[in-house]
């Protein structure tokens, strides 16, 4: 049954209809997880030899610092595994209807989901640092190899407890609260030297090491909670309880005063409703936020990158959200493309809906931008609003058009691709970023090379105002160009 | 009111849509029947303009639907689910539907009153967003959408499917009356022989993308279809 149903598993990997978008997700996923195995490794390294960062160096070699130290650092360690697990470890998705009224036992359908978890990359993650750290400590000869065998034995144990605690987790409602209050707690006291439980965590721990057996309570406690949610689960597979899709009640948005603008309004007031609304549009507005503070990672390192960096930087902190929003206009709409296709509407009126929420956003984000970037000086505020208004005058219509040829659906319902959907990757799209983002710094560099800092932003203000003015012109090229591409805008958009 | 000229459509090498010539007056309830993959949906998008033609070209009310969009304003349809928009609660997509068919939220609100036996109170006034509605309540939403603003012309895919009985009864005395007291031209694809001849002045069967037979509704008519369809198993 096992082999039936990860065959299974993979031919959904395999035959979904966007293979090549979920490849580079997942190659862009393994980057990171190889990222944090390394790290990991190195980590186990350093603390097996220092005894902890290598700030606090000491002196004594072959001790038992290291140990020490990690052990009282693992209470922490586990927190945060929970805590990671909890945001970023997707639990199995088994399409367990399907499997409902087939010959399967329910038990096996559940077995299944959860011994999948078992080679999750948390549990695995761990190991990268365990291994190491025990080699080099048992090859010191300090220490007792029956101790570390138990000892990492509990510790694995641990792993998995929280493995399935994460199960749990998210399924309880009740149980979040209480682990987040804890857990808050425990920062707190913490914080405040109330509590250290580094020394508690190094006592606990240590005690496995001196007694190894003790490690198998942990596992017979693993045993027990295993089959309890496996259990909690097998009694909740009938489609009224546990497999009742959450509904979250809605409430009215009225957004009447946004009236007095018109057709326009009607469109702004649904995209308002879509940001607030579904998951995945929701990450644009928090993605445009994050970049607000883009700036500041090239102003603090503006000896590495210049000050071709530092504009690059505040360019963006205005234009976030215009990226974010706009690279998936009309794909926001694919779920309902057929409907605006056939209503009464222009694609004017459309695509101005579209734009003027991008530019109300820039120039939202372009007053938080200046007041952020304030603190450094003047000469920052005039190159955040000179990004804005070449965001406005340039970037506005750009994002637009290569939106026509942007095809890949988005399933407004899931948060679970935010990151993961890529653009239909076409030369266009990729051919739109460079006068996006390479002219108004290639401008700004030789206009301020030559004169200064304030003309470098005058020039690429200048360009964003030229812009402003050719709207109409700009707008009857998008508007061709989405009228070219509605027939296979649409075909894409059924596809999902 | 719709012309359709020389109408083909072809995937690859596959024909899908073949009508030759096919005129619907104003005014008339016209149904189309056929099995599944007969072209029913794809005559449909063809007239909405939603699949661009191979060949030929449809006229409503004098106007050419792939060069203008002028009959966008006299022409309405929900032919699906994605004619809804999930994250909007019912009400404020009838009034985003209303506000493009320039219709005041006063109108909007008296219109849907005549709706509340239709409803049958499980759509308007509830806590929900149009994605969490079952399949049967999205429908209602969305055909009455899709009556909305005096439209000339209303195209509705499968109407009946998914329908209780009594809104079935309900729906059939709504398109009837609009087409006996109103002057409005409705087209309805079904499955169900029944539903289209009790509902249609005209019915026109359809069969790998071809005009099979062309029928002016009558007492026969029902027999008449039911025994062609009969004729297909052997």
């Amino acid at each position: 049954m096992f082999k039936t149903v990860l065959s299974l598993q993979w031919k959904e990997f395999n035959r979904g209809k966007f293979v090549g978008g979920k490849l580079a997700a997942k190659i862009f996923k393994w980057f990171w997880l190889i990222y944090f195995a390394f790290m990991s490794v190195m980590i186990g390294f350093i603390a097996s030899v220092y005894g902890g960062p290598l700030m606090e160096f000491p002196i004594e070699k072959n001790s038992l610092v290291p140990f020490d130290y990690v052990n009282g650092q693992l209470i922490y360690f586990f927190a945060y595994l929970i805590v990671m697990r909890y945001f970023i470890q997707s639990l199995p998705v088994l399409n367990i209807r399907s499997f409902l009224l087939t010959p399967i036992l329910k038990k096996d359908i559940v077995r299944f989901s959860l011994l999948k978890t078992i080679l999750a990359y948390f549990n695995i993650l761990p190991l990268f640092f365990l291994v190491p750290f025990t080699l080099i400590l048992a090859s010191s000869g300090n220490y007792d190899t029956l101790g570390l065998v138990g000892w990492n034995i509990n510790l694995l144990g641990i792993i998995y407890l929280t493995n399935f605690f994460n199960f749990l987790l998210n399924n309880k409602n009740n149980l979040i609260y209480i682990v987040g209050v804890a857990l808050g707690l425990t920062k707190a006291l913490e914080y405040f030297s109330i509590i250290d439980f580094t020394t508690y965590s190094k006592e606990a721990f240590y005690l496995f090491y001196e007694i190894p057996y003790l490690s198998l309570f942990t596992w017979l406690f693993v045993f027990w909670l295993y089959s309890y949610v496996k259990k909690y689960f097998v009694t909740g597979l009938y489609i009224d309880t546990g497999l009742q899709v959450k509904i979250k009640e809605a409430k009215i948005d009225d957004f009447s005063w946004l009236d007095r603008f018109g057709k326009t309004a009607t469109f702004i007031k649904n995209d308002l409703r879509l940001l607030k609304r579904s998951k995945r549009a929701r990450t644009a507005v928090y993605m445009g936020i994050g970049c607000l503070f883009y700036g500041l990672i090239f102003v603090f390192s503006e000896d590495i990158y210049g000050t071709i960096g530092s504009f690059f930087g505040y360019l963006f902190s205005s234009g976030g959200f215009l990226f974010m929003f706009g690279s998936f206009v009309p794909s926001w709409d694919s779920q309902y493309y057929p409907l605006m296709m056939t209503q009464n509407i222009e694609y004017k009126e459309y695509l101005n809906s579209k734009w003027s929420l991008m530019i109300i956003g820039t120039i939202i984000s372009a007053i938080l931008a200046s007041g952020i970037y304030s603190f450094i000086g003047i000469n920052a505020v005039y190159a955040v609003l000179a990004g804005a208004a070449y965001n406005i005058g340039v970037n506005g219509y750009l994002t637009l058009w290569a939106g026509a040829y942007t095809k890949t659906p988005i399933d407004l319902n899931s948060s679970a691709n935010a990151f993961g959907d890529k653009k239909a990757f076409n030369a266009k799209t990729i051919l739109v970023g460079l006068p996006q983002i390479l002219l108004p710094v290639l401008v700004y560099y030789f206009t301020s090379q030559n004169y200064d800092h304030t003309n470098g932003c005058l020039a690429v203000a200048c360009l964003g105002i030229l812009g402003i003015f050719l709207k109409p012109a700009a707008f009857n090229l998008i508007m061709k160009a989405y009228k070219t591409e509605k027939y296979s805008t649409l075909k894409a958009y059924k596809s999902k | 009111m719709i012309e359709i000229q020389n109408l083909e459509k072809k995937y690859s090498s596959q024909t899908v849509l073949d009508i030759n010539f096919l005129k619907i007056p104003a005014g008339q309830t016209f149904g189309l029947i056929g099995n599944n993959g007969a072209g029913k949906t794809s005559l449909f998008s063809c007239l909405l303009d939603l699949i661009h033609p191979t060949k030929g070209k449809v006229i409503n009310n004098q106007v050419d639907v792939s060069i203008s969009e002028d009959w966008k304003s006299f022409t309405t349809a929900f032919l699906d689910e994605t004619f809804l928009i999930g994250y909007l609660m019912p009400e404020e997509y009838f009034y985003f539907i209303g506000e493009l068919r320039g219709l005041s939220k006063q109108k909007v609100d008296s219109f849907m009153s005549q709706f509340e036996d239709f409803f049958n109170g499980e759509i308007l006034g509830g806590k929900k967003y149009l994605r969490d509605l079952s399949k049967g309540n999205q429908k209602k939403a969305g055909i009455v959408a899709a009556l909305m603003g005096e439209p000339k012309v209303i195209i509705l895919d499968e109407p009946f499917a998914n329908l209780d009985p009594t809104t079935q009864i309900r729906l059939k005395k709504i398109i009837k009356d609009l087409s006996n007291y109103k002057d409005t031209t409705i087209l309805i694809s079904s499955h169900d022989i029944q539903d289209v001849t009790e509902v249609c002045e005209r019915i026109v069967l359809l069969e790998k993308g071809e005009l099979i037979r062309d029928i002016n509704t009558s007492e026969e008519t029902l027999k008449e279809l039911e025994e062609y369809f009969k004729a297909r198993i052997n």
